[in-house]
């Protein structure tokens, strides 16, 4: 993509300058080392386990519902779920864990859509109508109950989101501690001048308001039904 | 220890049963107490409303008074943090600066002295009643003080201390702000007064004499039965039990 | 909404604010639970002080570097192929708003919540082209029906109606047939909603935080409405208040995580997403084309003065949440999209004193603002500040403050003199009296009276009773 247009900064930044006495340099800002870090004492020393506790602990604050199970039965887990939430179009995102743990089998048989990188119109119909969106999580948050979702390419925005009913499928490995370590994660790509996703969803639960009497309704835009199943052995 | 007692303007005239209770508790306490009369205001009204040069005057008055105490111990958490904040007035290192550190860190408020300096967590009071305490904005807030008055409250032999609700909450004085949005500070220090009535306490009690007589003067209005007090005359008083 | 709202006269706003019951039971709720809320994510944490710490000082750093921040970020936007605009005035980022707006043909443009934009008046600038602006969260959607009734909250901008009122506006408005229930209410704006967001040209964001490092805008919400509007339509322009931006992604995760446990108590909000650049060419939802534009709009006045930890601010609204001022006037009487105690800061700041010099002092100082700020901003020292400007560099207070103040200052500085009027004090006021109240006062006092009694002076002050009590020697008897 050709770089884009910046309009008016000189002169706006000039103006920043002059009032907090800074001059214009080439030399990178150094960050200065901060007093504390109590982002980094949270959950510390939690095993893998001990973080699946925190994660479905969580679930019940959110209004999420947990699942855990192994590969062999993650077919099953989703039909049940699916069953429970009457819901019968699914759309999921392009991800090759989906074959790699035999779901996209097992979605063939049902009214199902796999997201299309390249097909924007008939991708977002299907999100629109379908009853469910399914995707992986690449990145899980124990302390706050948190998918994050990386999405670009085939992954789409609208999975996520459009569906009435959302399912995240979470490999035990993606579980970490706190929003920490995910910004760790994307920090690093950016120091190592890879790319980002051009969207990142920290995804907690079904959408929500607040916005009426202070009354928490659940499903405002978004989802109004999550679950979220942890996979033992991916 | 020698204590330098601070009135305050509003102790000097409207709460001299408070003062005179105070002086007697940190005497039996084994302090010697002297008052410096030349004493008069810590200067709040005029710091608060904006008007600097003019308590930088009233400052130095009081940081001359004060000089020579060994403690400086005030019946107002609201003053007394006024005296810890003289330190901002002056310029970063300068003579009148490094005076006012000298008072900030000798001046106390009443309950902390006892409670942090003497060391005493009950003084040997006795009163048959039920209380609740109004926790004062800037000793709780500013001051830091948070503890202290409970800790003594709790050892009154015969005192039954009873929650506030929201407790948190400004009773809407405020110093010229009762004055000035004299109609926002009603609806606050109404509010007060409800969650004080609504506790059933026959006795209301502050370390703050500008907050009691903020709600003191509401409770007076509404013909209530509610008494209020200054901590210090609860903490002096040594009736039958 | 420019950011002057309702009546002029602040005395008017103020006591139609206080009269108002239905908004104070709906304020007095709200912030009962939300005050609960923030409480315990904060105990959760154990440690909430370093966490202040470290919000105050990544804050403090980013606004003294804020000149090579956004250098950075609008370098990275442009890099991804997105466009920045750096606007100085609201109308400047107005124009370019509605420039783009032309270019796209957008009849129809779904927003989601931001004050900048209501700071600068970008939804009137917008209609005036003709274009339909839609507000999508679901607190800005009902005001927007409701003929475009202010916002009282920076979180919660419908804070101060209660469900009754939104089912009436519904019906009213969109012929609403279902009940006061809040699912309901809800369930029905997002049927209404979705076709929105479906058929608009043009998506509107605001940004809670900008990344330097990466380009990216981190948007924090529960409804998930900016998701929509940044993956739905084909266009996306995002509006930044200039200081709404941190370093990398390790600031960011510090500032969500306080901004959602100070805002609503949550450990994250349900939705955080992250937009970095326009749509990859691989993707198929997102915005093909994206536009940033950064406003400063009276931002830079403040920089470099006393004031400049007000741009501190992550707009959590936590002050707003424990004010016992706002409780009891409600938002609109601060006359000002900004209210509680960071509107009562900033909006003097970003409009001027002839607009909001009444701001300063409706406050009684209580300090409940600055104790939970999550950045440590130390609002009510702001507000003394803000006095202080309007004696010494102003000279706005009136000649009678300035007497007194100077009689005040007098007086406590002379001994003698101080001695000598508290002598007088139980004498003059005696003609007040009744019992040992005084129930009417002259001169100021009658505001004092109005609703409360004020004590009569003792005949003997302290000074005299410990005097005597010297001649007497009783203070040695008793040690």
């Amino acid at each position: 993509m050709p770089k884009g247009n910046i309009i008016n900064r000189d002169r706006f930044l000039e103006n920043i300058r002059a009032k907090i006495g800074g001059i214009a340099s080439d030399k990178p800002v150094e960050k200065p080392t901060w007093s504390v870090t109590p982002q980094r004492n949270v959950l510390e020393g939690y095993d893998q386990d001990q973080l699946i506790t925190v994660l479905k602990d969580q679930c019940d604050n959110i209004h999420t519902d947990f699942f855990q199970t192994n590969v062999n039965e993650l077919s099953a887990t989703i039909e049940s779920i699916m069953n429970q939430y009457q819901s019968k179009t699914v759309v999921y995102s392009e991800d090759k864990r989906f074959e790699e743990t035999n779901i996209s089998d097992f979605l063939a048989q049902l009214d199902s859509f796999k997201w299309d990188r390249l097909d924007r119109e008939s991708s977002i119909k299907f999100a629109e109508r379908a009853e469910i969106g399914i995707t992986f999580s690449d990145i899980t948050l124990a302390e706050s109950g948190t998918v994050v979702l990386l999405n670009d390419k085939g992954q789409g925005r609208s999975v996520s989101l459009l569906p009435a009913n959302y399912i995240a499928i979470i490999p035990k490995s993606t579980i970490v501690k706190r929003m920490t370590q995910a910004t760790d994660y994307i920090h690093q790509k950016v120091e190592n001048d890879e790319n980002i996703a051009s969207c990142i969803n920290f995804i907690t639960g079904p959408s929500n308001s607040a916005d009426i009497e202070m009354n928490l309704v659940v499903g405002v835009h978004g989802p109004i039904r999550a679950a979220y199943i942890v996979v033992d052995d991916i | 220890m020698k204590v330098s007692f601070f009135i305050t303007c509003l102790g000097d005239m409207f709460y001299v049963n408070a003062g005179k209770a105070a002086v007697e508790l940190l005497e039996r306490l084994g302090c010697e107490v002297d008052f410096p009369r030349a004493q008069t205001c810590c200067g709040q009204p005029a710091y608060n409303s904006g008007y600097r040069k003019e308590t930088i005057e009233v400052a130095k008055h009081l940081i001359e008074t004060f000089e020579h105490a060994e403690y400086v111990v005030g019946i107002s958490g609201s003053c007394v943090y006024m005296i810890h904040e003289y330190t901002q007035l002056f310029e970063e290192g300068s003579d009148w600066q490094k005076r006012a550190i000298a008072l900030k860190d000798k001046t106390y408020e009443l309950t902390q002295f006892i409670v942090d300096v003497i060391g005493v967590d009950d003084v040997g009071a006795s009163y048959q009643g039920v209380a609740t305490y109004h926790t004062s904005c800037h000793m709780t807030r500013l001051l830091g003080v948070k503890e202290a008055p409970f800790r003594l409250l709790q050892n009154v032999k015969g005192l039954e201390l009873v929650d506030l609700p929201n407790r948190h909450d400004c009773c809407g004085f405020g110093g010229t702000f009762s004055i000035k949005m004299s109609d926002i500070s009603e609806q606050m220090v109404d509010e007060k007064v409800a969650h004080i009535e609504g506790t059933k306490a026959h006795l209301l009690l502050g370390a703050d004499g500008s907050c009691l007589m903020n709600i003191g003067g509401r409770l007076s209005r509404n013909g209530s039965p509610v008494e209020v007090k200054h901590i210090a005359e609860i903490l002096n008083s040594r009736g039958d039990v | 909404m420019p950011m002057h709202i309702g009546e002029k006269d602040f005395k008017k706003r103020v006591t139609k604010g206080i009269e108002d019951d239905f908004m104070r039971g709906a304020v007095r709720s709200a912030q009962g639970r939300l005050q609960d809320k923030r409480a315990t994510a904060a105990d959760e944490l154990g440690d909430w002080e370093d966490w202040r710490t470290l919000g105050s000082e990544i804050r403090s750093h980013t606004i003294e570097h804020l000149d090579y921040y956004l250098n950075q970020l609008s370098e990275k936007v442009a890099e991804l192929g997105g466009h920045v605009f750096f606007a100085e005035t609201g109308e400047e980022a107005n124009e370019y708003i509605q420039k783009i707006a032309k270019e796209k043909e957008a009849k129809k443009i779904a927003k989601s919540k931001s004050m900048v934009t209501e700071e600068i008046s970008m939804n009137e600038a917008l209609e005036e082209i003709g274009c339909e602006v839609i507000e999508t969260d679901l607190g800005e959607y009902i005001l927007q029906i409701d003929d475009h009734d202010p916002p009282s909250h920076i979180v919660a901008p419908a804070l101060h109606k209660n469900k009754e009122q939104i089912r009436d506006v519904f019906n009213e408005k969109l012929g609403y047939l279902k009940t006061e229930k809040p699912e309901e209410l809800a369930l029905f704006a997002r049927e209404k909603l979705r076709e929105e967001f479906l058929s608009a040209d043009l998506g509107i964001t605001g940004c809670n935080f900008a990344v330097a490092e990466s380009g990216s805008f981190a948007l924090v919400t529960n409804e998930g409405n900016a998701r929509m509007v940044s993956a739905l339509p084909k266009t996306q322009i995002t509006v930044m208040g200039m200081e709404r931006i941190v370093p990398g992604w390790e600031e960011l995760d510090v500032v969500v995580s306080l901004l959602t446990r100070a805002a609503v108590g949550q450990k994250l909000t349900s939705y955080i997403t992250a937009l970095t650049g326009p749509k990859q060419l691989e993707e198929a939802d997102g915005p093909e084309e994206f536009h940033l534009v950064i406003v400063d709009n009276g931002r830079s006045k403040i920089l470099g003065t006393e004031f400049q930890e007000a741009l501190h601010c992550i707009r959590c609204a936590a002050c707003i949440n424990v004010c016992p001022v706002y409780r009891h006037v409600g938002g609109h009487a601060y006359g000002s999209i900004y209210p509680g105690p960071i509107g009562a800061v900033l909006s003097p700041l970003l409009s001027d004193y002839d607009e909001y010099k009444e701001l300063p002092y409706a406050s009684s100082l209580c300090g409940a603002c600055t104790e939970v700020c999550p950045v440590k901003i130390p609002l009510h020292e702001q507000l003394i500040m803000h006095r202080r400007k309007m004696v010494e560099d102003e000279k706005r207070t009136t000649l009678s403050e300035r007497v007194a103040m100077r009689g005040f200052e007098q007086l406590m500085n002379s001994a003698s003199l101080y001695r000598t009027a508290t002598k007088m004090a139980p004498f003059m006021s005696t003609p007040f009296a009744r019992k040992q109240m005084i129930t009417k006062g002259p001169g100021p006092l009658k505001h004092w009276t109005h609703a409360r009694d004020f004590p009569k002076p003792e005949n003997e002050r302290f000074r005299d009773w410990f005097k005597n009590r010297e001649k007497r020697g009783e203070q040695d008897a008793k040690r």
